[in-house]
């Protein structure tokens, strides 16, 4: 009896320290901590439906919405609070409209530490930037439509290796098969105090596409 | 300096030597420094930093005579003693140094003249320059009476020591001698004392040793013409690697270089690399360089490269930690800097921007971009609450349609707070009279709007609460 009881302990241990040491093994339903400890998004209800209860410590992630002003970008605001007040850099890439600062301070984000590259700039030199960018800010925002899977790849891949998050915010659904989260917004059937609803499309370490609405605090202007 | 009291004389020019062994012993007895000195005394009115600044040039064109160079007050002195052999004596180096020397004074538009004198020690030839000049005084024993006869002004006493010196009767240099030291130096301190033990040799004088200002100056001509950014880029490389010794010998840093790129039979094409932080590693230069170039487009196939620096920084090695440190917290500023020079590079200027909040009641003032080179102000703001601000703002706000006083958007916009009325800026002639609301369309995008509170009363569109 006591054989088999250290036996299976044994096992226990070979398991636990795989699913602690190899972050990348499949793990089915199973959406709790996977070895890397991901970064709060500030909503709990968003937190508790993600992987790794945050935002993935890096990679790509994209955010749909199909029209602006649904709280997109408020999504992001807890995230900027917490970077800025580290003195961590946030650089926005061709923003579709001026980043308006009293709106950025009364979040209580460190507008001292946000750099913005100018609309004009070329898509090309749009892509060059975050790719150079992802390696030393932690977090790249960036506003573009259309791009080819080979494109959100390599974004991917620039951000894994830089250990940075790039945040793709985009009007439709890519389909990307390479991005570690992204997320559709939505506010469908929503009453008139309550948030958008966040639904997973796609996570790493995840198979279950669930959402969830978020409350009144996930809205600008309440 | 067996007996130097019996070898006393007023010799202005060295005896020609006669044999082999008189030369070998003149030079045994010769050892030491012979000093030439110019003393400039049109510089006296000019501005210190100004005075200063010309000294080191004359220094410069000096260089071609001596190694030593020792910039003074009003004068430079310079070792010619090495020299003397080669040039031929000090008139030779005198004619070569005045001309060049004139030449500058003119363009400056000084006067033209000032003195000149040798002697074996630096106060000694300063004080005959300063009487007059003319003089050489090659060996230190003569020293003694060569300065006797200059008249105490040469000293540069101040107005008390002048006016002790000519109470006492004293006239020349060789009146001071004549006196016991100890009460010259309780009459006139000891400072003044020893000015003239050390022009007499007797006390240690410092050289105040002038440096040339760093320059930087490489040229590479590659194997064979080329545009290939490939070809290119080693080629620079070599020359970023010899600057990094350069700087490294130096324990200097630099923040800007200038690169030509040269063509058979056409201009050059020059390229500047500005850094925000002075460096000197060859492959962070390297990889600003190739962002410059990867934007350039050459006119012509590249026959030679050529690297200049002339400004240059101290080094500071906390730059390289920085780096090197996994991004913690608040330690990747080193990091931004580099990526900020890559970006302003490649996008060109006044593309990367920062913004900060303005006081102002008017809601398109109250948020101001700036070219982040430039810098803006520092120090977090404070968050003050306060009614809901947009997070996007329209540049200029947009006219709504109105039906039954509800303003249309993309359809109907209910209003969900407000008016929050924002009066203002009549002072500057642009003045604002608007109640704002927080709108929500039915699909539930949510705008920052507002109706004017004179005019048309028409509705704008403002901003997104993204």
């Amino acid at each position: 009896m006591s054989v088999t009881g250290s036996r299976a302990g044994c096992k226990q241990e070979i398991i636990e320290a795989l699913l602690r040491d190899v972050p990348d093994l499949w793990r089915g339903h199973y959406t709790a901590a996977q070895g890397e400890q991901g970064v709060s998004t500030g909503f709990p209800g968003l937190d508790g439906i993600l992987p790794n209860s945050g935002w993935p410590s890096r990679g790509l992630v994209e955010i749909v919405c199909p029209r602006r002003g649904m709280g997109e970008l408020q999504l992001l605001v807890p995230l900027m609070r917490a970077l800025t007040s580290q003195g961590q850099w946030v650089l926005w890439v061709c923003p579709p409209a001026a980043p308006y600062a009293p709106a950025l301070v009364q979040a209580g984000v460190d507008i001292g530490k946000l750099l913005v590259i100018a609309p004009g700039a070329s898509l090309r030199n749009a892509l060059w930037s975050m790719e150079k960018a992802l390696r030393s800010c932690r977090l790249v925002l960036a506003w573009q439509n259309g791009l080819s899977h080979q494109v959100l790849r390599r974004l991917q891949l620039a951000a894994n290796t830089g250990n940075s998050l790039a945040v793709l915010f985009q009007r439709g659904n890519s389909g990307c098969p390479y991005s570690a989260l992204r997320l559709q917004l939505s506010r469908a059937g929503s009453a008139g105090d309550e948030g958008p609803r966040v639904s997973i499309l796609r996570a790493r370490g995840n198979v279950r596409c669930s959402g969830v609405r978020l409350g009144p605090e996930a809205l600008a202007g309440e | 300096m067996a007996s130097p009291q019996a070898r006393l004389s007023t010799t202005a020019a060295p005896r020609p030597a006669r044999t082999r062994q008189d030369r070998t012993r003149r030079a045994g007895k010769q050892r030491g420094n012979l000093w030439y000195a110019l003393h400039l005394p049109q510089l006296q009115a000019l501005p210190e930093s100004r005075r200063r600044r010309y000294l080191l040039v004359l220094a410069g064109l000096m260089e071609t005579c001596s190694s030593d160079i020792s910039p003074h007050e009003t004068a430079l002195v310079c070792e010619v003693r090495s020299a003397l052999r080669y040039f031929g004596g000090i008139e030779a180096i005198h004619e070569r140094l005045s001309g060049a020397i004139k030449r500058q004074l003119r363009e400056w538009e000084l006067p033209e003249d000032f003195s000149h004198a040798a002697a074996p020690t630096i106060s000694g030839s300063l004080l005959l320059a300063r009487a007059g000049g003319g003089k050489a005084v090659y060996r230190r024993a003569n020293l003694h009476t060569a300065l006797q006869g200059l008249p105490v002004a040469v000293l540069q006493p101040d107005q008390e020591q002048g006016r002790r010196l000519h109470n006492m009767g004293i006239r020349y240099l060789g009146d001071l001698w004549r006196l016991p030291v100890g009460g010259l130096v309780t009459r006139f301190g000891s400072a003044f004392v020893d000015q003239l033990d050390r022009a007499l040799g007797k006390a240690p004088e410092a050289a105040r040793k002038y440096v040339a200002p760093p320059s930087f100056r490489s040229v590479l001509e590659l194997p064979g013409e080329s545009l290939d950014l490939d070809r290119l880029l080693p080629a620079a490389g070599k020359l970023l690697k010899r600057l990094r010794d350069f700087l490294v010998q130096r324990d200097l840093a630099t923040g800007r270089l200038e690169f030509s790129l040269l063509h058979e039979r056409r201009e050059a094409t020059e390229l500047r690399l500005e850094l925000r932080r002075p460096g000197r590693s060859p492959e962070h230069f390297l990889m600003l360089l190739q962002t410059h170039l990867g934007e350039l487009e050459l006119p012509a196939p590249v026959v030679a490269i050529r690297l200049a620096v002339s400004r240059f920084d101290a080094w500071l090695d906390r730059d390289l930690q920085l780096l090197r440190n996994e991004k913690g917290a608040g330690a990747d500023d080193a990091g931004v800097d580099h990526l900020l020079e890559q970006l302003q590079a490649r996008l060109g200027e006044r593309q990367i921007r920062g913004i900060e909040a303005v006081a102002d009641h008017r809601p398109e003032y109250a948020s101001r971009d700036f070219d982040q080179a430039e810098g803006g102000k520092a120090g977090p703001d404070t968050p003050v609450a306060g009614p809901p601000r947009p997070l996007w703002l329209l540049k200029e706000p947009r006219r709504l349609a109105c039906r039954d006083g509800q303003p249309l958007y993309h359809g109907p916009v209910a209003l969900l707070s407000g008016p929050e009325r924002i009066e203002s800026g009549w002072w500057s002639g642009d003045d604002v009279r608007r109640d704002y609301y927080v709108g929500e369309e039915e699909n539930g995008c949510r705008l920052w709007v507002y109706r004017e509170r004179d005019g048309g009363r028409h509705w704008y569109l403002h901003g997104y609460f993204a």
